[in-house]
């Protein structure tokens, strides 16, 4: 198999990069995805897309800390006692959430309470300490790397869309600019509202599912 | 299986090694932090006292607008803010009380704005709360906190207190409708507006 792969820094050519990296990475992000297919996550979800902004930035966060924590519980797999893994999991990533809130409250203030609990809530979101246990704890560094990667954006990307469309029909408006002039739209209150994000999500999701189509053996 | 003592010591090294870095980013961050709160502080007191300021402002231009109109002071336990719209008569137009006390969940901190008698409520203001959102997070809501203004800090008699009461009468001139489901908070906001309002009386009487 080695001489298929392009030759890498990282496996010395085995092929790590070249057939495990963009596997992992299509593995996460989309065949995979955390909160459409896994449906991990979605408290968040639900909670910060009311408009765009906040989902772009909550997905940066999400990224941050997958790729930090995945690296660090990677890295120390081999020395972390079994017993006490799930404990250090948590206090890398909880590290790593505080650390992004600590800056999000210092640069980014009016961003930092408008998410409110939120950022602090990332160290119980379930696909960051799922990545940890079900990848970096069995995977070398850098491929930990890419599917932190690949789940952070694979939750990112969701976030996103569903943002956009909250905010585009909740609100009129794309990152705070007006797009739907109000003479011809309503903006519809829906939207930005907890329910609004339900049924956008569901939306998303069965359009997710459809794109990706039935999990037969050959689309494995 | 490796023994206790090496769980043990990886536990304290990867704990320290968390701690050390969470320091020093607290400590780096610290001013940064601390300057914004400060800011939302000031932007509370000028927005509770109805200090007219530009809606895209600049948090230097929000500091300036604050140090020229509003006089802190301190006086028998009550953090006080005056209103000075008019730099030379130096005359009050309103007085802001910082309060703070235990919520449900963790601390209330807010301002409660009075006209210059001292009795009747211009508005209140919460920049700190940790309820429950939807219910007790509600107190932030424009609704309620609307609900306060106009209303007196003491009863027909002049004794001092605020009544937060259910059922949608607020008939008497120190009744605010409450927040249905959220009777605890109300509760507790109600008890601690209590414990600085009997204070502003005692005071300014």
């Amino acid at each position: 198999m080695a001489d298929k792969q392009p030759a890498c820094m990282t496996c010395g050519g085995q092929g790590l990069c070249g057939g495990r990296g963009l596997l992992t990475l299509k593995e996460g992000a989309w065949k995979n995805n955390p909160l459409a297919i896994q449906m991990l996550g979605i408290c968040s979800a639900l909670a910060v897309t009311n408009r765009l902004e906040n989902s772009l930035v909550m997905g940066g966060a999400l990224i941050f800390v997958c790729v930090c924590s995945n690296l660090f519980v990677s890295l120390l797999r081999n020395i972390t006692p079994h017993r006490i893994r799930m404990i250090a999991e948590v206090a890398i990533i909880a590290t790593f959430v505080i650390l992004f809130d600590q800056f999000l409250k210092a640069f980014y203030w009016e961003m930092s309470k408008q998410l409110g609990p939120y950022v602090g809530l990332i160290i119980t979101n379930c696909i960051i300490m799922g990545r940890a246990e079900a990848f970096a704890l069995q995977n070398p560094p850098v491929l930990s790397i890419v599917d932190g990667i690949a789940n952070g954006l694979g939750y990112a990307v969701i976030l996103a869309i569903i943002g956009f469309f909250r905010e585009l029909l909740g609100s009129g408006e794309i990152l705070g600019y007006p797009v739907l002039s109000s003479e011809w739209y309503e903006a519809n209150q829906l939207m930005i509202l907890a329910p609004g994000a339900f049924f956008m999500m569901g939306v998303v999701i069965a359009v997710f599912n459809v794109l990706k189509g039935p999990d037969t053996e050959e689309n494995k | 299986m490796k023994g206790s003592a090496y769980t043990l010591s990886y536990a304290g090294v990867l704990g320290a090694a968390c701690a050390l870095l969470l320091t020093g980013v607290a400590s780096f961050t610290a001013p940064y932090r601390n300057a914004n709160a400060d800011a939302d502080r000031k932007r509370n007191i000028l927005a509770v006292l109805q200090v007219p300021y530009p809606e895209k402002v600049s948090s230097e231009e929000l500091v300036s607008v604050f140090e020229t109109n509003v006089r802190e002071e301190k006086s028998g336990g009550l953090e006080l803010y005056r209103y000075v719209p008019d730099q030379d008569s130096e005359a009050d137009e309103a007085v802001a009380v910082h309060f703070e006390g235990p919520g449900l969940w963790g601390p209330i901190k807010g301002f409660l704005a009075l006209d210059t008698d001292m009795r009747t409520i211009r508005g209140i203001t919460f920049y700190e709360q940790e309820e429950t959102p939807g219910l007790g997070g509600e107190i932030v809501s424009d609704w309620f906190r609307r609900g306060f203004e106009g209303k007196k800090i003491v009863d027909e008699s002049g004794e001092p207190g605020i009544i937060i009461k259910g059922g949608g009468e607020t008939n008497a001139i120190n009744e605010v409708d409450t927040i249905s489901g959220a009777t605890m908070t109300c509760d507790k906001v109600e008890e601690l507006l209590n414990t600085v309002i009997v204070k502003i009386v005692k005071e300014k009487s």
